[in-house]
């Protein structure tokens, strides 16, 4: 029981004012910049981490660990309440949540977002805190042949899930994979399809073409709705003024309990991984739910199942993808190596040997992630009822300024127009896509893991010099394949 | 909340200084460089060691100058876009960049990007990337003559690479020994170093983060021009090819920088290279050599690494 007695100093020296303020004010923080549009965790904290260079080591970490949660959880809101993802990662929560809404029952909606986030973060902290050591180890043996294979799964499994026809969410899954072959090519640093444009070197930035295809041409949507049908037509009250429709009680949360513990082991599987992400969970999870609900069909007409597996698997993936960063010092996600960048600042050297070397904080650190998580509940709570002034606002006086805040979180991190001139071409492809019944989700999943798809798909033919028959020397790879394989030929014999 | 406040004081700066030339043009006559604040492009994904270090440097930096100095990270193309904004930026001393010399040389000689080796003003040299050519720790190859022997009995034997530069590198030994390297390319450290600890490939570049794994990974041979100050055992390619990777960590400025405004910003630099946080970060953290070349020998340096890139370039292209 030695991770026990160290955990009990962990929380000694993790319960002090100073760090339970800077971890509150963190999540604040983190939820705030989460609700913008194209600002994420990610960004918060990279904006954040200047001013952890006041505090001491381990109220910097904690308060980074603080809007890392937050930001993963604040993303939620406007996919609820507005239909327009935050964060890539919160768009599922749109499918369940925004029908919810319109239902009068935003505030409830939001709630289980908020319950499913912090008890699957718990959940994936325990196993972090655990089993870090021995999860690491089978996570390195993810090399570029499991990881292509992963990649094939995850894209059978959504093809069948975000689109009415697989075949239709399997050409906008590879129209994705096209766009991200654009840029330097990964193998040979070539040029493709940049017409001499450096900005393009990179290919199209993530942040412009995820919020430009799903919360801006979803906005435009809305905008022309509202001018076809007025004000009250088009949106009936987000929150109705009935306190019973927006209650949500322990135990009819709880009774989500399957959901919620699915959701949490996918996310922290996926967590694992280095550069899966976390949006990847989320829609895992949420293809998940709905194959295991003995009702699939009431999916993405407001079943708050949906939300649950989204939010709990997102926020799973922010304890597990610490794995890596502590047992073997590789960063799961940016996220991840941005506290690695904190960690560094503040003394303590990432790598193999920081449990040993330095476990006082580590622990402390683990310690104050638990506590973050109902300090988390508590300030979740009281933004409930800040959005709800959000929600009951007229949507001709809410959706221009969202606008205005998509460009902002576009542009800022990188402050690039390119960024911007990107999200507003990607809006118009999304309303294209919105009316054909192209699945968006599925170009944008696309687009975010065709880069790494290529990249170890043709790493695993390098490595394996195009010796096919080494698929079999991986079972990991193999039950993968297959497992797409079956989930791609049900999805087509049901449509 | 970072920008705006840097925005606000930068706008704070321009109404100061145009208050001041409003009152009187003679502040002019003595008013040095700088006065108001600079910007630092740092060309590199924010959270990685360069942007980290920029950081803590930028602070540094600006004590000396007496202006603050924002940094901005300008990520893509392997540090291009950053290169491309500041070979296209005004020669006045207000944007600098602090980035590893690649971009500077080698993205321009191998790839069409709108500057030349000639578009900057090199300032100083503060730093130099640790280069290696590294192994697992239960490696059968304990040096760098074991892995060329077992390369030319076993063809193909595999490699992480982590930019077109030190792919080039790689295959350039490789054609003078006459053996078969399959190269697989990976982003950084970060990528390399799980697929070196699972034995996926066997053996690989490293830019200086196997410093951190002490037990784990081996350094085999340096490809700086000299040996590793922690691995003085194992030999540098130049020993034996008489060619290196240059590694250095620069600051560099737009091409016609003025020579007054150059040697302020050396002498902050060798000043701020010396504070004890930075120096702290670096040597103790990052574990790099802290190091002030300025800008006369720094630009000599330069035009020798250039040359010798070339030679590479042409055999890889």
């Amino acid at each position: 029981m030695d991770i026990l007695l160290h955990l009990a100093a962990g929380f000694e020296a993790a319960l002090t004012v100073t760090n339970l303020l800077f971890i509150a004010l963190g999540i604040a923080l983190g939820i705030v910049i989460g609700v913008i549009p194209g600002l994420g965790s990610v960004t918060a904290m990279a904006v954040l981490i200047p001013l952890t260079f006041y505090m001491s080591p381990l109220v910097a970490i904690a308060f980074l660990v603080g809007v890392n949660k937050g930001g993963t959880s604040g993303g939620a809101v406007p996919s609820i309440l507005l239909n327009t993802p935050g964060t890539p990662e919160s768009a599922a929560s749109a499918f369940d949540g925004h029908p919810m809404a319109c239902k009068g029952q935003g505030g409830k909606a939001m709630k289980y977002s908020l319950y499913s986030s912090v008890t699957g973060d718990t959940l994936s902290d325990l196993l972090l805190i655990a089993l870090a050591a021995p999860f690491a180890a089978i996570a390195l043996q993810f090399g570029p042949l499991e990881l292509a294979s992963v990649l094939f799964f995850a894209f059978a499994l959504l093809a069948g899930l975000a689109s009415e026809s697989p075949l239709k969410g399997l050409i906008a899954i590879f129209v994705g994979i096209f766009l991200a072959t654009i840029g330097l090519d990964p193998i040979d640093s070539t040029p493709r399809m940049t017409f001499g444009e450096v900005e393009l070197f990179d290919g199209f930035p993530l942040t412009g073409v995820a919020i430009g295809a799903l919360a801006l041409s979803s906005i435009f949507e809305q905008m022309t709705t509202l001018h076809r049908y007025g004000e009250r037509r088009a949106t009936a009250s987000l929150w109705a003024n009935d306190r019973a429709a927006n209650r949500l009680t322990a135990g009819e949360f709880f009774s989500h309990w399957r959901t919620i513990i699915r959701s949490a082991m996918i996310g922290s599987g996926v967590g694992m991984l280095p550069g899966l992400g976390v949006t990847l969970a989320a829609f895992l999870s949420y293809g998940a739910a709905r194959r295991a609900s003995k009702d699939p069909s009431s999916f993405g007409k407001g079943n708050p199942d949906g939300i649950v597996a989204t939010e709990a698997a997102n926020s799973a993936v922010v304890g597990s993808n610490l794995i890596p960063t502590i047992a073997i010092g590789i960063p799961g996600n940016i996220a991840a190596a941005l506290l690695i960048g904190a960690f560094m600042i503040h003394g303590i050297v990432p790598g193999p040997f920081m449990l040993t070397m330095h476990g006082d904080i580590i622990y402390a650190l683990f310690a104050s992630m638990l506590i973050a998580n109902f300090i988390h509940l508590a300030v979740g709570r009281v933004g409930i009822s800040i959005w709800a002034h959000i929600a009951r606002a007229p949507r001709s006086a809410v959706l221009p300024p969202v606008i205005a805040l998509c460009i902002a979180g576009v542009y800022l991190p990188n402050q690039s127009m390119f960024e911007v001139a990107v999200m507003l071409g990607f809006a118009v492809l999304g309303l294209l896509m919105r009316h054909t019944g192209f699945s968006i989700v599925c170009l944008v999943i696309g687009f975010l893991l065709g880069g790494m798809f290529e990249a170890s798909l043709r790493k695993t033919l390098l490595l394996y010099k195009a010796d096919f028959s080494s698929v079999f020397s991986s079972p990991i790879s193999v039950i993968f394949l297959a497992l797409g394989l079956v989930v791609l030929a049900r999805a087509f014999r049901k449509s | 909340m970072k920008t705006s406040s840097s925005r606000r004081s930068l706008l704070a700066a321009v109404a100061v200084v145009a208050i001041g030339s409003v009152f009187g043009l003679a502040t002019e006559a003595w008013a040095g460089y700088p006065d108001r604040p600079v910007t630092l492009i740092v060309p590199y994904q924010a959270g990685g060691s360069t942007e980290t270090l920029a950081r803590v440097f930028a602070k540094a930096l600006g004590d000396q100058l007496g202006q603050p100095v924002i940094v901005k990270t300008r990520p893509g193309g392997g540090g291009a876009v950053g290169s491309t904004e500041i070979a296209a930026s005004a020669p006045d001393g207000y944007t600098i960049m602090l980035s590893g010399s690649d971009p500077l040389t080698w993205t321009p000689l191998t790839l069409k990007v709108e500057y030349d080796v000639d578009s900057f003003t090199y300032v100083a040299q503060i730093s130099e990337y640790q280069q290696a050519i590294v192994v697992r720790q239960d490696s059968p190859d304990t040096s760098f003559e074991d892995l060329l022997a077992r390369s030319k009995q076993q063809a193909g034997l595999t490699y992480a690479d982590q930019n077109a530069m030190s792919r080039a590198f790689l295959e350039y030994i490789a054609g003078k020994e006459g053996i078969e390297w399959t190269g697989i390319p990976t982003k950084g450290g970060g990528e390399m170093v799980p697929l070196l600890l699972a034995g996926k490939i066997d053996f690989a570049w490293s830019g200086g983060i196997h410093g951190r794994y002490g037990g784990q990974i081996r350094v085999l041979a340096s490809m700086n021009a000299e040996r590793l100050a922690a691995s003085p055992d194992a030999p540098s390619i130049r020993e034996k090819y008489d060619i290196s990777m240059p590694g250095h960590m620069l600051i560099v400025g737009p091409r016609g920088l003025a020579g007054d405004v150059v040697a302020r910003l050396n002498m902050a630099i060798e000043a701020a290279v010396k504070d004890p946080g930075y120096l702290d970060l670096l040597e103790n953290k990052l574990l790099f050599p802290s190091k002030f070349v300025g800008s006369e020998a720094l630009t000599e340096d330069m035009e020798a690494t250039i040359s010798s890139l070339r030679t590479v370039a042409q055999v890889a292209h």
